[in-house]
């Protein structure tokens, strides 16, 4: 009885880390909702509005949501065969994940600059299709949406592969053995069985790249044009280059929504579609 | 040679370094109820596992119906089968489950829900159609993996300790309907299990298992009254065994020294080669040790009840005999029962044909 009741006691200091995790987290929270409304001197909706008002602006945020949300799609279908690859080949398992996850070891910046070798206007991409006299000036892949989308998926997809491969790795084999003895051949096992059980690991993917790649600044701003910009790489330049923090914050609010706003249309769409597997 | 006859022949399997099954024949009639009995390890299940499919066995043959199944997959073989865990889809409900192998065939919906409906209604599920896995109890999911395996209509029905995970009462239910339901369809099934009392219960025949072998295939009677070793004998019932020397050999009988006892024991009675000076085991089961005066030709002794258990309609004693401790099951209601107490000294009797003598162990 008595380690039961004074253990609690002697270990709560271990959430104090936590509590200044969250305090902090509050903190700036508290802080990005001040800027947003305290304009100046005063409580102002003037960056609310100018958001609702200029149809540039609703570019930006039409492409942030059309581009993550291709981002998402590519990714998940990218990385399905990915993680049923490595869901089968149990003995390579760990070698092929470290070979997914490979690229994150690498510094983000250097992985788009490898892009912009690969894909820029003499990158070895359009050189080498030049060389073949397939085209006969380079192709626009980059500086541009197309750019954006190739980047910020090859930077996701690991994280689609492994939500996919956690659900994947819960599902009983005999599960597969019983659709077997009852005349399913393997397509016909993973359509009716494989498949449905294993969406909700695709819809966290999903969740995921959707969300990660609508705050994206990096990628968008080395491998985006311009004047493509995104959500994240306005907030970027009104904090940095214009430090207009008011702006910034209601930038952030919105992106917010609007991640929150796709996030649970994902949900309806997830409980639409995925059978509750309740065992 | 009826439907569902399957032939095993010089089976052997390895994993790795490890032999599971080593030359095993057998043959599993068409129509009966058969038993893999045998401790855990003794691969029972391998050998289930080989007859559906799921392995290749590392030599020998299997044949279904006279049709040999090198090389053919689960999927396409005569048979269904229920998973020690069941294995029902969870995403699935009771209907979609039962109906699972009629859709893989593509048959029409009516044909469908009219045996899913004469399925379920056999397992006893009737009205659970639409339910959940999740919202069934152990003993309902275990009609639902049995409809489901059941409504191809295969020749063979493979079970893998699909009781294991029930308790005793559920448990004892589902043995009795199992069985009336394997009359019924005239399927054969094959069922794997360690406990030799469901073995005894369910089954037209039992099959023996331990280390890769198969020990004894008979009658749950005659694997009872005649094993085969003294394995069998220590694996199915209660045993007493006692040590001996064989001293003579007869055209009748062999006559055995136990302690300072002499016993001849019918030649009929007699396992394995038995040759004049060797070392040998007589088993007897605890219900063949006698109370009271011995009849001609038993062993009789003197013995001690060390521990005394009234079971309702039996006794249960443990006596200490010069020979060893010996184990008496007696019906209760018999006048030498009924004066058993602990620390009293009785009289008891074996006749010498209940006696079964393992030779040359």
């Amino acid at each position: 009885m008595r380690s039961t009741t004074s253990a609690p006691k002697s270990l709560g200091w271990l959430l104090l880390p936590a509590l200044l995790v969250l305090a902090l987290f509050l903190g700036s929270v508290a802080l990005l909702l001040f800027h947003a409304f305290w304009v100046k001197d005063g409580f102002s909706l003037i960056y609310f509005r100018q958001i609702l008002d200029r149809a540039d602006y609703h570019e930006v945020f039409l492409r942030t949501v059309s581009i993550s949300s291709i981002v998402a799609v590519a990714s998940a279908v990218l990385a399905y065969p990915i993680a049923l690859l490595l869901w089968r080949l149990p003995r390579w398992r760990n070698l092929l994940l470290v070979i997914v996850l490979v690229p994150w070891l690498v510094s983000l910046v250097v992985r788009t600059y490898g892009w912009l070798v690969i894909l820029g206007p003499k990158g070895f991409l359009n050189e080498t299709l030049k060389w073949a006299g397939v085209i006969q000036s380079p192709l626009p892949l980059i500086f541009n949406d197309l750019g954006v989308v190739i980047g910020l998926t090859h930077v996701l997809m690991p994280f689609a592969v492994i939500a996919t491969l956690s659900v994947l790795l819960q599902i009983d084999n005999r599960l597969e053995e019983a659709s077997e003895s009852l005349g399913a051949g393997g397509f016909e096992t993973w359509r009716r069985v494989v498949l449905p059980l294993s969406l909700p690991g695709v819809f966290t993917g999903l969740g995921i790249t959707f969300l990660t790649s609508m705050g994206a600044i990096v990628t968008p701003i080395l491998l985006g044009g311009i004047r493509q910009k995104m959500a994240g790489t306005q907030i970027y330049q009104e904090v940095v280059y214009n430090f207009n923090m008011s702006k910034a914050s209601a930038w952030a609010i919105c992106l917010l929504l609007l991640s929150g706003l796709g996030l649970a249309l994902l949900r309806m769409l997830e409980a639409a579609l995925v059978p509750k597997a309740d065992r | 040679m009826s439907r569902g006859t399957i032939q095993v022949a010089g089976i052997g399997k390895e994993f790795g370094p490890t032999t599971v099954l080593d030359r095993v024949d057998l043959t599993i009639d068409g129509g009966s109820f058969v038993t893999l009995l045998g401790p855990s390890g003794c691969g029972k299940t391998t050998l289930l596992r080989l007859i559906a499919g799921f392995l290749e066995p590392s030599r020998g043959t299997i044949a279904i119906d006279g049709a040999s199944m090198q090389g053919v997959p689960p999927r396409r073989r005569p048979l269904g089968m229920v998973f020690q865990n069941l294995a029902l889809f969870p995403h699935l409900d009771v209907f979609e489950n039962v109906a699972y192998g009629m859709r893989i065939r593509g048959l029409a919906a009516a044909e469908i829900s009219g045996r899913v409906s004469k399925f379920l209604g056999l397992v006893g599920l009737t009205g659970f159609e639409r339910r959940r896995i999740g919202q069934l109890s152990g003993g309902q999911k275990q009609r639902v993996a049995l409809a489901r395996s059941l409504a191809l209509e295969p020749a063979i029905l493979l079970l893998d300790e699909p009781l294991s995970a029930l308790d005793l009462q559920l448990r004892r239910q589902l043995q009795v309907e199992l069985k009336s339901i394997q009359r019924q369809l005239a399927t054969t099934f094959v069922f794997v299990t360690h406990d030799q009392e469901e073995a005894t219960m369910l089954s037209d025949t039992i099959v023996v298992m331990n280390g890769g072998h198969v020990q004894q295939v008979g009658t749950p009677g005659e694997i009872y009254r005649r094993p085969a070793s003294p394995f069998v004998a220590r694996f199915v019932g209660d045993i007493n065994m006692l040590d001996g020397r064989i001293e003579a050999i007869d055209a009748t009988s062999v006559s055995v020294a136990v302690g300072d006892r002499r016993i001849a024991v019918p030649r009929a009675s007699v396992v394995g080669t038995a040759a004049t000076g060797r070392a040998c085991q007589l088993a007897c089961r605890p219900e063949s040790v006698r109370l009271g005066e011995a009849p001609a030709n038993a062993l009789s002794i003197e013995a001690r009840v060390s521990a005394l258990h009234r079971l309702g309609p039996t006794v249960k004693a443990v006596l200490d005999t010069p020979l060893g401790p010996l184990t008496a099951l007696a019906m209760a209601d018999t006048p030498h029962a009924a004066e058993l107490a602990e620390g009293k000294t009785v009289r008891l009797a074996v006749p010498s044909d209940t006696f079964t003598l393992f030779a040359s162990t």
